[in-house]
């Protein structure tokens, strides 16, 4: 219980500092926003071919973005080490730190499916696996942009390094077309990007329909790299947080 | 001053590489003590601290803080100590108040007793028209004073402080030194770390120094000194300024000559063939002593004769 008040004591902190400017919000937004309207505009029986793909690359770009950058920031800024002497366990450091990044991605994934249900009337078929989908994007994405910050000193560092990661994935993980239209030889590394169940728990929440027979396949496969992240995280901290 | 020891440490040893920081440390210091570590750039002094507040892995030795392991329990031990780090490092967006009420919170304090902490902290240390002052505006003095209230939000059985007074002007430094002892009157042993020789021995109950990782002397200040009254010296006031060089060739017994506001301090094998041959000196040049003092040894003086016997200087 003490942890847990913790846990919520940074991530409450970390949203008055940084997540809950309105700048940023609609910073996160503004792009996604943009790219499915001019998606729409072209063609608007195809939209929600991509809609799930394109909230679930809002939570990837976001989250892993924000997590680094914060981390980043508050190691050059001497104020991580100010939770690194406080009587807190590691696992309550970066609870707190996902916690706060994951709660902002979702809010803005959440306005933009909000924005998408009001202006374009898009559906949505199974609400409870489109938020399951969220969330555990939400903390494997916040998760993977921590273990980035702890591994570079600067924030282009981890950009950088992000990048490596994210853009490459972008583009296997039917975020843009479907992973039954991939090439066979991309189809091995498409179901190795965390990325891909993300996208399909989406689509099935929003279409009912999803690449895979049935939404525990992807929700299970999702939740295992929310555990992988979780493990990669802690001891990269572990090893580096202190540097 | 005989309480149970608030840390105690024994062999501590570490390096970086092929580069010793630490070499078999030990100490003791009990509770309720001031206690000032000392040494040059790179001794090792930074990197005690950051074992010791369970930053950083030790390479060996035995630590005990409030009778636990740092290694063993650090959350239980990072519970009873308060840091302050040489840079002031909290967070600058948000206000003095909301800084320690934060602070507070990962302390596990509960609200009504962070409040009420906070208010004191904040009227202790002056800072009460400033609460709603974000901490990236304050002066640098300001930051230093909000960064050590900070470490006592918790009520710390030990407060370490890392260099506390550098880089603040003669005033706040004195008003910060004053606040330290009030803090150690109130019950908390102070580790303290400075480059200020002057503040160690004002301040601190017993002295440690430390020199390439190495404990080159400790106890309490006059103790130190007591070792170093075998350190002959010699303050000499001239009539007029002098060339160093001619009073060494004609001195033997003169074995360093340092000035200090037209003073000179003369570090000598022996006094009275040293003041003889300095009167002859000053008689051959038509020099007027205007003043002449056998000098007590300072910690400096001990201090820098130290420094001076270490390995690298004596290559050097």
């Amino acid at each position: 219980m003490i942890q847990f008040r913790r846990i919520l004591a940074i991530s409450l902190k970390d949203i008055e500092s940084y997540y809950g400017k309105p700048p940023l919000i609609t910073w996160g937004l503004m792009f996604p926003a943009v790219l499915l309207l001019s998606v729409y505009v072209k063609d608007p029986a195809t939209y929600l071919a991509v809609a799930p793909g394109i909230i679930a690359m809002t939570l990837l770009f976001g989250n892993t973005s924000m997590a680094a950058i914060v981390v980043t920031f508050e190691k050059r800024a001497g104020t991580l080490q100010r939770l690194l002497l406080a009587p807190l366990s590691m696992r309550t450091i970066i609870l707190g730190k996902a916690l706060s990044a994951s709660a902002y991605g979702l809010v803005s994934a959440l306005i933009l499916t909000l924005g998408l249900k009001l202006v374009l009337a898009m559906p949505l078929a199974d609400p409870p696996i489109f938020v399951a989908g969220l969330m555990l994007g939400a903390g494997c994405f916040s998760l993977l942009g921590l273990t980035a910050s702890v591994m570079v000193q600067e924030v282009f560092e981890a950009m950088t390094l992000l990048n490596f990661f994210r853009f490459p994935i972008l583009f296997i993980s039917g975020v843009f077309m479907p992973l039954s239209e991939l090439p066979h030889w991309l189809k091995p590394l498409a179901l190795a990007s965390p990325l891909t169940y993300v996208v399909e728990l989406l689509q099935f929440g929003v279409t009912g329909q999803s690449e895979f027979p049935t939404p525990l396949i992807p929700f299970s496969v999702s939740l295992l790299f929310l555990l992988i992240s979780w493990f990669l995280t802690e001891a990269m901290f572990r090893r580096r947080a202190h540097v | 001053m005989a309480f149970a020891p608030a840390i105690v440490v024994s062999g501590l040893s570490k390096s970086f590489g092929p580069f010793k920081a630490l070499n078999q440390v030990n100490f003791s210091v009990p509770q309720g003590e001031i206690f000032a570590y000392l040494g040059p750039n790179g001794a090792g002094k930074t990197t005690t601290i950051r074992i010791l507040a369970g930053l950083l892995k030790r390479d060996a030795g035995e630590i005990s803080i409030c009778g636990v392991d740092v290694a063993q329990d650090p959350v239980f031990v990072k519970g009873k100590i308060g840091v302050v780090p040489d840079e002031s490092n909290l967070y600058p967006e948000l206000t003095c108040r909301r800084n320690l009420e934060y602070l507070g919170e990962l302390y596990g304090l509960h609200r009504r007793a962070r409040t009420l902490k906070v208010g004191d902290l904040l009227s202790y240390f002056d800072l009460a028209d400033r609460e709603h002052t974000p901490f990236g505006a304050l002066s640098r003095g300001l930051k230093r004073r909000l960064t050590i209230a900070a470490a006592l939000v918790h009520d710390p059985q030990v407060i370490f402080l890392d260099e506390p007074t550098s880089g603040l002007d003669v005033a706040s430094a004195r008003a910060l030194r004053e606040l330290i002892q009030t803090i150690n009157r109130q019950g908390t042993t102070v580790f303290l770390t400075t480059h200020n020789l002057y503040e160690a021995e004002d301040l601190s109950h017993r002295v440690l120094i430390l020199i390439k990782g190495q404990v080159a002397a400790s106890g309490a200040p006059w103790e130190i000194r007591q070792q170093f009254q075998g350190l002959n010296l010699l303050a000499v006031n001239f009539s007029r300024e002098i060339d160093p060089k001619p009073l060494l060739q004609a001195c033997p017994a003169v074995l360093k000559a340092a000035s200090e506001n037209g003073a000179w301090r003369f570090e000598v094998s022996e006094t009275h063939p040293a003041l003889e041959q300095i009167l002859a000196f000053a008689g051959k040049g038509d020099l007027e002593i205007k003043e002449i003092n056998t000098v007590v040894a300072s910690l400096e003086d001990a201090f820098l004769s130290l420094v001076e016997k270490s390995p690298e200087s004596e290559a050097r």
